[in-house]
């Protein structure tokens, strides 16, 4: 009766695990937090847990007998393990609305310190994000240039007033015998120069650099940014020169603000153009700090021919246009910054610098 | 320049129904910018912009002429004066003068009546800003403003020596002028004297007091004199006398316009002063202004302008601007006035084509090629870009200072410094050397604020011999707190460094500060963190330098497929963490990483990570490298170890 006896162990040991299994879930449904979730489930899946004990006995059966055991203590098993998942869930549930019961959410944050980039810096990224995707390549150049550089390439009569110490200032070094006295350069339009006695046409960038003049009022400072572009190639005309300019407007200032170019003077284009933008104040009626609704932007024209000439391009064969804008001038000209006076962007003082 | 226009004055010679914004609106387009318009009883008064090469539009008639041509519907009525009729007496002064200081010289005696002008002379003149005097002074004005060429009137009776001797100064020559400020003459000024050296006219620039009109004058001398304009601009600069006819006459004016400013003078004297003419008319023109004749292509006139006009059309611009142009075969011949000497080529026609025919009215075409160049993206614009960045997000603001500073803010010593030869202040003289001293300035300046920390990337500059200064970007900054952290100064550049794909950096005790490091990227020297004081903490990179070693290079390290083994070893010696480190990684090449944990007292912790990437490391593999470091460690640095 080998058999037999076989069989009543087990259905002993089948009845063992449906008790383990009960108590288990009893437990697991009275647990009142994690830790005591914890305890039951060593209590019964631990190293010597009721459960694992119960299934080391599957050695007492005959192998034939085993399987069954098996698929039953696996079930238990499972079982008790997910009614433990679910009971932490539901106790952590618990857990997490008594801590949010705690936060008072209109306390302050923990900020980490946060710096400032200077408002100049943040214009120049706007200005060389809105050149370049339109194809136009960031260069840089020197800030102390040769008058050459600075004046005589670009078509400036020897007497103009630009190249008198009265607007422009040199530095008291030996004049070069081909490239006559330094300078700091005034406008970043001598990198025209040095773009094109270095480059060949077709050119297409964008030159941000520091400029200085003699002057300090409510709209120069003596230390400057000018953003100057400058386009070279078959046949450029006044179109795409516009194309360009209406582009950059309405990047910049919004597509709200209008642009328009009149006649102007300038020795390095021809024909010469000023810019001008609609007020953002007064959206273009005319106000205090307008012209007739207008404010003016800066220059630009079509290059002038001597000025390609001075660098070995052939004028009848390439055209091209230039324009040169003040960094602090668009910045200005921006709705709603309210900078009246130039100066204050070079302000040192936290109380400026932090506000942007 | 600007300048002041009375719309009813430029109505008498512009034969208009156009209203004055009207005016304003197509001049500001096409010709010059109206920056506005001010009502006065009953009149307006256009404020404007005139560029510097256009001179011939300082004047009622220059507008009258430049609107007659851009307005639709509007006709230029021009000046007509008469010539007296002839006899007189011969010209009573001697006129002595030198052509490469004048181009001409007009001038007329009158006898006259001085009083106040008529009402509408003195409303039109003081709506032009122009201050009425009196009917002697307020003609010359009027006729400026009127024909665009500067005029002046002497008390005849005071030119006792009937001589106008016309020259240049010499240096340290006194005058003083009819404001009754005295002026030290530079030399080269253009002067009249008397003949016996006494100067009794600075010309084109202002009048001399001992020469003036004065309440009692009977007899004039009116005078108009063209000058070289860069004579004029010399003395006006240099002595500081801004006046409306030394701001024409350093533009340039139309010397075929002198003798017509005389002759509207007379007039006017005639009619506002009783005056009577009784001399001949001087009229001396050793310099006539040249006229020009320019070929102008019409394929040029249309690719300039990015669309085909019709060559009538451009025909019909000109003539109507004063030029005389007329159609050849596949050109334009364009003959200039002598009011526009400042057009002269190809390229200057087609812009007056172009502007009469009015830019608004062309069309907007972004150029869409692209350069022959690429800078590729990981370019020094990039990397500026993305270290601004990690700067600002590490809590440090930007500032910008300028370039040029004092004495007291250069480093070194000032024979060193590049200095302008015409600086704007003190503060402004030299270019600097190093951002330090105007950043510690920013410190100084915000002395209430308790934690700062600033950067900024600017240029210095090196004097080089014969050639221009070595521009160098740096990268500087300042953490100025209680207690500031040279390691927390460290630690942000090699954070932000590794960044920028940096990693190799050396940090050597420094030689030139008292307190501080030298750093190095390998063996390049970059630059100094230096400990001020114990709040101060600043630091100066090249940033050129920096910029050679960025890399935005990417390699993958395969994941270690066995895990490390990580001890921490405490180390008392007396020399360098970077010694340290470098000795215990130089034992084994299983040490991956060694990293300085802690310090406690004279004790330093080492977390070291031993790995082999072929197989798992065995606890007796890794004890002999430890004793192997141990070993040495005690050997090179006499160290104690505490295990």
């Amino acid at each position: 009766m080998k058999s037999f006896y076989q069989f009543d162990i087990l259905i002993d040991m089948e009845e063992e695990l449906i008790g383990i299994k009960n108590a288990a879930l009893s437990f697991i449904l009275e647990a009142e937090d994690l830790k005591s979730l914890e305890d039951t489930k060593l209590q019964f899946l631990g190293k010597s847990g009721k459960l694992t004990l119960a299934i080391k006995e599957v050695t007492k059966l005959p192998i034939e007998k085993r399987p069954a055991f098996g698929i039953l203590a696996n079930e238990v098993k499972q079982t008790i393990e997910e009614a433990l998942k679910d009971k932490a869930k539901s106790l952590s549930a618990v857990k997490r609305t008594t801590l949010l019961e705690k936060i008072d959410v209109t306390n302050p944050g923990i900020k980490p310190r946060l710096g400032h980039l200077h408002l100049v810096t943040q214009a120049i990224e706007e200005i060389s994000d809105i050149f370049e995707k339109i194809g136009f390549i960031k260069v840089r150049y020197p800030e102390v240039e040769w008058d050459y550089y600075a004046f005589e390439a670009l078509n400036f009569p020897p007497n103009h007033p630009a190249r008198d110490d009265w607007e422009t200032f040199f530095v008291d070094e030996k004049e070069s015998s081909q490239y006559g006295p330094m300078v700091l350069t005034p406008h970043t339009s001598s990198g025209q120069i040095r773009e094109m006695t270095t480059n060949k046409p077709p050119i297409k960038i964008l030159n941000i650099a520091k400029c200085y003049r003699r002057q300090s009022d409510v709209s120069h400072v003596p230390m400057f940014h000018q953003f100057e572009g400058l386009a070279i190639n078959t046949d450029l005309s006044i179109a795409n020169l516009k194309g360009v300019l209406d582009y950059f407007v309405k990047s910049y200032f919004g597509n709200d603000r209008v642009s328009r170019i009149r006649p102007y003077h300038f020795e390095f284009t021809e024909p010469s153009f000023e810019i001008d933008v609609s007020c953002g104040v007064c959206k273009g009626r005319g106000c205090k700090l307008c012209k007739e609704g207008w404010l003016e932007m800066g220059g630009a024209g079509m290059v002038h021919p001597n000025v390609l000439k001075n660098c070995g391009i052939d004028s009848n064969k390439f055209s091209g246009f230039a324009f040169g804008w003040g960094v602090e001038r668009v910045l200005m000209m921006k709705d709603g910054i309210r900078l009246d006076d130039v100066r204050t962007i070079y302000s040192d003082r936290m109380e400026f610098l932090e506000q942007f | 320049m600007n300048i002041k226009i009375v719309d009813s004055w430029l109505r008498e010679y512009l034969d208009t129904k156009e209203s004055a914004v009207e005016i304003a609106k197509e001049l500001s387009l096409t010709s010059v910018s109206v920056e506005r318009i001010e009502k006065k009883d009953n009149d307006s008064i256009y404020d404007i912009e005139v560029t510097t090469n256009r001179p011939d539009l300082m004047s009622v008639l220059g507008i009258a002429r430049e609107a007659g041509a851009v307005l639709k519907n509007a006709k230029f009525i021009d000046l007509k004066t008469k010539t007296p009729t002839k006899s007189l007496e011969q010209f009573p002064i001697k006129i002595t003068s030198d052509p490469k200081l004048v181009n001409r010289i007009c001038a007329v005696v009158l006898e006259v009546e001085i009083g106040d002008s008529p009402k509408e002379i003195k409303d039109r003149l003081e709506k032009s800003d122009i201050r009425s005097l009196n009917n002697l002074i307020d003609v010359t004005n009027y006729v400026m403003r009127e024909v665009g060429h500067p005029t002046h009137v002497f008390d005849f009776d005071l030119l006792v020596n009937k001589q106008l001797n016309i020259r240049e100064s010499k240096k340290g020559e006194i005058v003083t002028t009819l404001d009754g400020k005295t002026h030290v003459l530079q030399g080269k000024d253009i002067v009249a004297d008397d003949g016996n050296g006494k100067i009794i006219d600075l010309l084109g620039v202002m009048g001399t007091a001992n020469s003036v009109v004065k309440s009692d004058t009977k007899k004039i001398l009116f005078f108009i004199d063209n000058n070289n304009p860069i004579n004029i601009r010399n003395t006006s600069m240099s002595l500081g006398i801004r006046s409306e006819a030394a701001i024409l006459n350093e533009k340039g004016v139309d010397p075929a316009l002198s003798l017509k400013a005389l002759l509207r003078g007379i007039e006017l004297y005639e009619k506002i002063a009783n005056g009577k003419v009784v001399s001949e008319i001087f009229d001396f023109y050793p310099n006539k202004p040249k006229t020009v004749t320019i070929n102008v292509s019409i394929e040029k006139i249309n690719k300039v302008i990015g669309i085909s006009l019709d060559p009538q059309k451009c025909i019909e611009i000109l003539n109507n601007l004063g030029f005389r142009a007329k159609k050849q075969n596949e050109k334009i011949i364009v003959e200039t006035p002598t009011i526009r000497p400042d057009v002269i080529m190809e390229e200057d026609v087609i812009e007056e084509i172009a502007r009469v025919y009015g830019y608004h009215n062309l069309p907007s075409i972004i150029p869409t090629f692209l350069p022959n160049k690429v800078i590729g993206f990981a370019n020094s614009f990039y990397y500026e870009k993305r270290i601004k960045t990690a700067f600002k997000y590490f809590g440090f603001s930007e500032v910008y200072t300028y370039s040029l500073v004092s004495e007291s803010l250069f480093d070194g010593p000032i024979e060193n410094a590049l200095k302008l030869k015409n600086p704007l202040s003190n503060d402004m003289t030299y270019l600097r050397n190093s951002l330090i001293p105007s950043l510690l300035n920013v410190i100084a300046n915000n002395k209430t604020v308790d934690e700062l920390k600033v950067f900024e990337i600017a240029n210095v500059y090196l004097k080089r011999q014969n050639d221009l200064p070595k521009e160098t970007q740096m990268l500087s900054g300042i953490i100025s707190k209680k207690h500031a952290s040279f390691y927390e100064v460290k630690g942000v550049i090699e954070q932000i460094l590794g960044d920028a794909g940096i990693r190799n950096l050396v940090f050597k005790k420094s030689n030139k500060s008292s307190l501080g490091a030298s750093i190095y990227i390998d063996k390049d020297y970059l630059g100094e963190i230096e400990v001020l004081d114990t709040n101060i903490v600043d630091f100066e990179l090249n940033f050129d330098t920096i910029l050679n070693h960025a890399s935005n290079t990417k390699i993958f390290k395969p994941f270690a497929k066995f895990p490390p083994v990580i001890e921490d070893l405490s180390v008392i010696c007396t020399f360098q963490t970077q010694d340290v480190i470098n000795e215990i990684k130089n034992q084994s090449e299983k040490i991956v990483d060694v990293t300085l944990r802690d310090t406690y007292k004279d004790s330093r912790t080492f977390h070291i990570i031993y790995q082999d990437f072929e197989k798992n490391l065995t606890k007796e593999e890794v004890s002999k490298i430890r004793e192997n470091v141990v070993k040495h460690l005690e050997k090179v640095f006499n160290a104690t170890i505490k295990e």
